[in-house]
């Protein structure tokens, strides 16, 4: 039937997780192709979504990509730098194997987000934006809101919701899916796209 | 009876007479979908139901309905208590909701064995032993106006909305009216601004319309950063034809040739609905030029932010529409004299651009007569904690709060108690019960050191350290200070040392004058609504809740083996 076949095609599907991996600057340049413009206004009005474009597909930023930007849109590479370390939706470093979103919104804190901050810091030794030593996972708290409010607090890994989580459930929650990606790797699985859905 | 995902199949339409032939045609379309003979599954699909699974209903109800039932993707409808949830309409009654849901429950449902699944019926009259959902406590006290249609058509489909009315308000300002009527019965209506200056919305029009220089632009502001409202996502993902309406009619009664809407980026699936509605309402010519014939032209762009707090701030956001860093000005110029691109703009907030399609169809007077004196019409309100349900609703000014949080909201969980509520997202103090009663409106919350704002409200319990909770909402105002202002960018960081000496045992009363001194500076050296208000959360804390504070500066709020870590 087309009609369910096109019901994926409209649906927001996440981008599929691909871990860590160099940039390619000729995937860069195909995500900015649509980025076309009349004038120098409309050029700068295009940097800020044209680097969302690549900041969600690739996980993060990558210095070359940031040239490529600027290039494409006719402006410095200062000046998107200066947009990167602006605004808080955008990474400069690369994501771990796992990315994980931990809601630090008003209403996941008055439910108990803080012990899972607290949490992450402890036991993964990891802060805001930062990523674990073996590059499993990195963790971005979210201080705006995933506004999945009846389930606070929620963490996002990867492409899953879960929640309400207590600190010893995202312990564990973290170990089983570092622990399933090392046992993909030791059976020669590659890091390939996750299947998603 | 073809539903095919609309797009591709709409023309563009010439004249008034072309737009009024779609009209009636999509409005027979809607009627025959609701009387036919065919059974109608519509799934509720927003942010909030995805994180739950409501996409994998939504494939199950195409692989194993499709052929026996019309399956349409609608919006969330502000319970989330009751996601996923799936609406069926069997041919000859009335469409019930049944929730929360799985996917592996989706064809026992169809079958009409899960009964116990049905929340209500879609219908003033209940069906046999199901109720009415407009009986449901949490729907009984709302007055949905602006949020009628979440739940109802499908966001992608112009079409569905302009059988429920979309569009009407920009025809009649086509085509009936002058820019002057339109503007005079929106400041008749008094619809005062809903990001939570309640500046009036008329009088910043009359000044958009009066500028001379030209190009003029509208914007709307659709970026709330504050951590704890999603209102304007809510109204992208179930009616983006309304917003973009309200631009359209802005654009048209200003002379303003370009309309802008700046969405934060972190709202992926209402970016993607809102972009559609944009592209529908050019393929069939409500954008462009020489708009069904009128010679009006409009242009239109979608621009997205990059997640900060402070773009919410109209100047800032102007400067992130410009591709630069959104950092306030000072002012004058005001932005309808100098805003984007150095044009006369005017910016409103999204929800009140919402507000105007009603207000044009049914006059400023019918809106006048809603809501309080000086409060007109309805608010979105958005109320999180330890409550019996969660959602978002659409309440009539003058509510009482214990009302709202009581009757619509089911009153506090299990086992849990009362003890504050956050109020104005992070610009205001808290609430303890005694203010409860107060009806909620701009005005009357400021005597007591609460505020409407943007309509967030956070209920917190005995487990929440109050302390601990000021100091989380000042680290946040100090984590999204822009840092131009020095007393801002020294001050917030000053106040979370403050407050931390105190977390750890080590303060002493003499920390509290100098909160009070610290917040001063802040409040009247900054440039911008974020700094002036940034210290406010916490004195409204010390106000509130004193004892607490005392107690907090004699033994710290942290267990010992937390204290012990912290003095490493």
């Amino acid at each position: 039937m087309a009609h369910a076949e096109s019901a994926h095609v409209v649906l927001p599907v996440p981008a599929p997780f691909t871990g860590r991996q160099d940039v390619d600057p000729e995937v860069v340049r195909e995500l900015l192709s649509h980025f076309t413009f009349d004038d120098y206004e409309e050029a700068q009005e295009l940097i800020l979504s044209a680097l969302q474009e690549v900041n969600e597909h690739f996980g993060w930023v990558s210095p070359g990509a940031a040239q490529i930007v600027a290039e494409h849109l006719n402006t410095t590479i200062n000046r998107v730098f200066g947009l990167l370390t602006f605004y808080a939706d955008f990474r400069t470093d690369p994501r771990g194997h796992h990315h994980m979103l931990v809601c630090h919104g008003m209403a996941c804190y008055v439910m108990g987000s803080q012990a899972l901050v607290q949490e992450l810091q402890d036991t993964f030794h990891i802060d805001d934006g930062e990523t674990t030593a073996d590059e499993q996972v990195s963790i971005q708290v979210v201080n705006g809101c995933l506004g999945v409010c009846d389930r606070a607090p929620v963490v996002k890994l990867d492409d899953d919701y879960f929640g309400p989580v207590t600190p010893r459930e995202l312990t564990s929650l973290l170990h089983r899916a570092v622990e399933g990606h090392r046992m993909m790797q030791e059976k020669g699985v590659s890091n390939g796209p996750r299947p998603t859905g | 009876m073809v539903h095919a995902r609309p797009g591709e199949h709409l023309a563009r339409l010439e004249t008034k007479a072309d737009y009024v032939a779609f009209r009636s045609q999509a409005q027979a379309r809607w009627k025959d979908l609701w009387e036919g003979d065919r059974t109608v599954v519509s799934v509720g699909v927003g942010s909030s139901s995805i994180a739950k699974g409501a996409l994998q209903v939504l494939d199950t109800c195409h692989a194993e309905l499709g052929g026996a039932a019309v399956v349409r993707e609608v919006s969330g409808n502000g319970a989330f208590w009751m996601e996923p949830w799936i609406e069926i309409r069997r041919p000859g009654e009335p469409p019930v909701v049944y929730g929360p849901l799985q996917a592996s429950d989706v064809a026992s449902v169809f079958n009409g064995d899960r009964d116990d699944l049905a929340i209500g019926v879609r219908n003033s009259e209940p069906l046999g032993t199901i109720p009415s959902l407009n009986d449901h406590p949490f729907f009984k006290d709302q007055m949905q106006i602006i949020s009628r249609n979440a739940g109802v058509i499908e966001p992608d489909s112009i079409e569905d909305a302009i059988a429920r009315g979309a569009y009407d308000g920009y025809f009649k300002v086509l085509f009936e009216m002058s820019a002057e009527e339109a503007i005079a019965e929106v400041t008749a209506a008094n619809v005062r601004g809903r990001g939570g200056g309640g500046f009036p919305a008329g009088i910043k029009w009359e000044s958009g319309r009066k500028a001379r220089v030209t190009p003029k632009f509208i914007v709307c502001n659709s970026h709330e950063g504050e951590p704890n409202v999603y209102k304007d996502r809510h109204l992208h993902e179930c009616d983006p034809h309304r917003i973009l309406e309200g631009i359209l009619i802005a654009c048209v009664v200003c002379g303003a040739e370009r309309g802008y809407n700046y969405i934060g980026g972190e709202y992926p699936l209402a970016i993607r609905r809102f972009r559609k509605a944009v592209a529908d309402a050019e393929r069939i010519g409500l954008i462009g030029n020489d708009i069904l014939g009128t010679g009006h032209n409009v242009a239109f762009r979608v621009r997205t932010g990059g997640g900060a707090y402070i773009c919410g701030e109209a100047s800032a956001m102007m400067f992130s529409v410009m591709g630069v860093r959104g950092q306030p000005r000072t002012k004058p110029p005001r932005s309808v004299e100098e805003g984007l691109w150095k044009r006369p703009t005017v910016a409103n907030n999204t929800e009140t651009l919402a507000n105007i399609p009603d207000i044009i169809v049914n006059g400023g007077e019918w809106y006048a007569g809603l809501g309080t004196e000086g409060s007109k019409g309805t608010k979105l309100m958005t109320v999180q904690g330890p409550l019996a349900r969660h959602g978002v609703v659409e309440v009539e000014m003058g509510m009482t709060l214990r009302k709202l949080f009581d009757d619509i909201y089911g009153g506090m969980a299990e086992g849990r108690t009362f003890k504050g509520v956050q109020t104005g997202g992070v610009s205001a103090g808290p609430l303890k019960d005694e203010h409860l009663d107060i009806p909620v409106d701009f005005d009357s919350l400021g005597d007591v050191g609460g505020m409407l704002g943007s309509g967030g409200w956070v209920i917190f319990d005995e487990t929440v350290n109050v302390v601990d909770f000021a100091r989380y909402l000042t680290a946040f105002n100090r984590y999204e200070s822009c840092s131009k202002c020095v007393p801002c960018r020294l001050g917030n960081p000053a106040l979370v040392e403050i407050l931390d000496r105190i977390r750890f045992g080590r303060g002493s009363m003499d920390d509290l004058t100098l909160i009070q001194r610290t917040s001063k500076h802040i409040i009247e050296l900054s440039l911008c609504g974020l700094g002036q208000v940034a210290p406010v959360p916490l004195i409204g804390m010390i106000e509130q809740f004193p004892e607490d504070f005392e107690h907090a500066v004699k033994y710290g709020t942290m267990t010992a083996p937390e204290a012990a870590l912290a003095a490493d």
